[in-house]
């Protein structure tokens, strides 16, 4: 009910060119805008006394292979004075660099680092870019839709050469793919 | 009984503690409050008059400010303007005089041409099982200023009828 009234406020008080999509629902209230705009418009929602958005959940990506800008970011915010949430979601492709809002919300630094390393968007003078979540020598951006499931290079442990090698992925068993239009078993005769 | 009948006066003038950890108590909290609140409508001066966002902003600090000078005591400021401690208004209007500054400095304003927002009211139901976010109750004024700001833009043709989007 109250996600009414703080849409309505938003959506009054924020400079028309930062906003680009808003949705108003009770799965959550969402904010579009454009990447140019990102580190005003939170600090904006951070600061602002109607909409203390202080505490940034979660920033995570998304692939969407049939767009053009193929990635979108979003940021989970959540205002612990007014206890509403709100996402505000942006959209990249691969090239796009991202401003960091570690010097909004702390908490921001790793989970920028995970958006990084799992989709391959990087922010343009991040304090402390790195790796998280892969391995040391790890190629490639895991959550993106076109690596497939089981990864391209398997990990074993080489007794002659005393170390872990990685090599190419071996299956010994090609992947199956399940798709049962029932959850009966499929009777062809009906 | 009695002693405290007669200290009860003389006891809300000292505030123990906020309660919240890392928000010290200010004891001349009402002559910080009306200084900033002073501060911050010289300050939004530079914005342009049509802004949401300045309408907005002068009215609940000048609610707040009138409340302040009227009061003299922090606990009736507190319970007259429902926003939570003295120490977090204090909190909360330096960081609006912050945020004035960095928007005087970006300058967002103006509506570009070819705007187009597509603003979707999504009803859809969900289903009862799955826990709603139901944020608490929200101050008075918070209603008053949505009020003002609703009052303001209907009187103006607003740009983006709300519900549908407006193609170019």
């Amino acid at each position: 009910m109250d996600n009414q009234f703080i849409f309505k406020y938003s959506w009054e008080t924020l400079p028309k060119k930062w906003v680009k999509k808003m949705e108003r629902s009770e799965h959550g209230n969402r904010l579009d805008t454009n990447s140019d705009y990102l580190f005003q418009l939170l600090c904006f929602l951070k600061l602002h006394t109607y909409t203390r958005v202080q505490v940034s959940i979660d920033i995570c990506g998304v692939d969407y292979p049939s767009r053009k800008r193929r990635f979108e970011v979003i940021y989970n915010l959540l205002s612990t004075r007014y206890n509403s949430r709100i996402r505000v979601q942006i959209s990249a492709d691969e090239v796009t660099r991202i401003s960091p809002v570690v010097s909004l919300f702390p908490s921001a630094g790793r989970w920028e680092r995970e958006v990084w390393d799992m989709f391959g968007v990087s922010s343009i003078n991040h304090p402390d870019l790195r790796r998280i979540s892969t391995d040391y020598g790890f190629e490639g951006h895991p959550l993106r839709k076109d690596l497939p499931l089981s990864g391209y290079v398997e990990v074993r442990y080489d007794d002659p050469e005393k170390r872990v090698v990685s090599e190419p992925i071996e299956m010994t068993q090609e992947f199956r793919y399940f798709d049962f239009a029932s959850p009966w078993e499929q009777r062809s005769d009906g | 009984m009695f002693l405290r009948a007669i200290a009860r006066p003389l006891m809300a003038g000292v505030k123990q503690t906020t309660g919240i950890v890392g928000l010290d108590v200010v004891p001349n909290a009402r002559e910080v409050l009306i200084s900033l609140y002073s501060k911050t409508l010289k300050e939004i001066q530079a914005v342009p008059p049509d802004e949401g966002y300045r309408k907005a902003v002068e009215s609940f600090t000048k609610h707040r400010l009138t409340v302040c000078r009227e009061e003299e005591d922090w606990e009736a400021i507190e319970k007259r303007l429902g926003c939570g401690q003295v120490e977090e208004l204090i909190e909360e209007a330096r960081d609006e005089l912050k945020l004035i500054e960095k928007m005087i400095e970006w300058d967002p304003w103006g509506v570009p041409d070819d705007y187009e927002c597509e603003v979707i009211e999504n009803d859809a139901p969900v289903p009862k099982h799955v826990p709603l976010h139901r944020p608490g109750p929200l101050p008075e004024e918070f209603y008053s200023t949505l009020e003002k700001l609703q009052l303001n833009s209907k009187e103006a043709p607003p740009a983006v009828t709300s519900g549908e989007s407006k193609a170019v």
